[in-house]
Formats: structure tokens, sequence, C-alpha cells
């Protein structure tokens, strides 16, 4: 999949496989920065059912790497480290359960 | 037989690839045939006694519903190093002589070989093994989806493979 370097301020953002279907993209760009905590609910808020539909069961990466997603709502407790925050320029991909062979 | 690949035909597709040249492990995506005598000369060695050659070919159902088509699609830059992680653990585990991986992406008919795993070990036990492993460990991580097309009114699926049962209709 290729997807343009994003402008200014955004990151880019790749659908693979139900994540494609279910937007009709493959990438796009939004704005950055964004912390990861806030990913989901900005993509449900442009793709309403997306979250219980694909990305309930999905992974997420950021520039190649497996990050943990927060769970929703949940607050940042003292000693926590940093929370991660989406930075622009970034290359994010939603990664629902994959099925090679 | 000569050791070397064959080199690409002009109009081949590219070949998406990483390797460890020290190890011998050897990982590709292409959107072209597979050919099974290109991925056996990666792995072979005068000190291996056994090769062991798997190639996963696409079936014409599932679970009893006819597929009409089906394609494959990857996230090239983290597949490939997923696949790359893979071969080289199970090639420290197992003692390999080589270990070479491919899969085919877009469209596969029915019947063709959608991926080629070929294991070299100086003996046959560790062969089979690393083999199974490498077979496994692909289909439980490796970024790499598959659509199968039924034909009927319901779309494509993309199919899971950690519960085997139908993924998420398309459209």
């Amino acid at each position: 999949m290729s997807s343009s370097k994003p402008p200014k301020g955004h990151f880019t953002i790749l659908y693979f496989a139900s994540a494609g279907s279910f937007t009709g993209k493959q990438s796009e760009h939004l704005a950055a920065p964004l912390p990861l905590r806030k990913l989901f609910e900005t993509l449900e808020g442009k793709y309403e059912g997306m979250k219980a539909h694909v990305l309930d069961h999905s992974l997420v990466t950021i520039n190649l790497n497996y990050v943990d997603m927060p769970e929703p709502g949940q607050e940042q407790e003292e000693g926590e480290k940093e929370p991660v925050v989406i930075k622009e320029g970034d290359e994010v991909a939603i990664i629902p359960p994959v099925s090679s062979g | 037989m000569s050791t070397e690949p064959e080199p690409p035909s002009p109009q081949a597709p590219a070949i998406d690839f990483l390797q460890d040249e020290e190890s011998n492990c050897y990982v590709a995506l292409t959107h072209d045939h597979l050919d099974v005598n290109s991925i056996m000369n990666r792995v072979k060695s005068p000190q291996a006694g056994a090769i062991v050659l798997f190639a996963g070919t696409t079936r014409d159902n599932f679970a009893g519903k006819e597929v009409k088509n089906l394609q494959y699609s990857s996230y090239n830059p983290l597949a490939l190093r997923s696949m790359l992680s893979i071969t080289q653990t199970i090639s420290q585990k197992h003692s390999l002589k080589g270990i070479a991986m491919i899969h085919r992406l877009g469209v596969v008919p029915v019947g063709e070989e959608s991926i080629l795993i070929a294991v070299s070990s100086p003996h046959r036990k560790a062969a089979w093994l690393a083999g199974e492993e490498a077979l496994e460990e692909c289909k439980a991580r490796v970024e790499i989806w598959k659509l199968e097309e039924f034909g009927g009114p319901e779309g494509g699926v993309w199919r899971a493979n950690r519960d085997g049962g139908l993924g998420e209709k398309v459209g």
C-alpha cells in the first residue's frame, strides 16, 4: 500500500483489510498531534460503528511498532509512563486479525 | 543444478524482500507466480542432508461454500519484518542451514501456491519441525490478509486465521 507524505500538522493512517472496507479508503491524513487514547474515538466519530466492527479486534502500529491501546476513559495514574502521542509525520496503521498462508 | 537465483525476467513484477545473510534467512512478497525451485535453491547447502518444502495452495471452498476469487493484501514493510524475525528465531532454535519464506499477494487463482517455505538442516527431523513452526507462526502473526469472494450476494469476506471463522463482510 502506498501513501503520500502527510501535509504539515498531520499523520498518515493506513486501513488494512476490514478497516479499509469499512472506511472505503486505504489511507488518509489526520490532524496531529493526537493522543493515542483519542484515536479510536476520533475514528468512531468519522466512521460510526467502526469501533465495534473493526477497532475492538484490531491492533495498532505507529511507525511499524505495535503500541498498547490505553483503556478508554482510564485516567493516567501516578507514576505511569508518559502517554503515547501520535506526532506529525507518523505512520499509524490499523491491523485487523491476520490471515496469511 | 545451479545455486544462483534466477535473474528476474524483464516483465516480472518486483519482489519485495529482506534477508539475513549471516543466518541464511530470506523472506519475500511478490505479485508473481511462486517458483518452487528458486526458493529451494536459496536454502541448499552441502552441510544440509534435508530440505523440507511446504507449499500452501488456495482452496476452492471454505466450510463447503464455493470460493470464486481470492486475494491477499499486505502491509509490506511490517510483514517482511515479521517474517524475517520468525525465520531468524526458528533458524536459531533448530540450527538450520537456511530458511526461505515467500508469500504471494494480489489475486491468487484457486489451486495455485500462495506461500512457499523451504528449510534446510543437517538432519530431517529439525527440518520437518522448523517448517511446520514457520508456517504456524506466519499464519498467526504476519501482516497479510486474505479476502475470499463467494460470488453470492454477500460479497467478500476477510478471513481471520486466529478463530477460523468467517471474518468481516465487505460492503
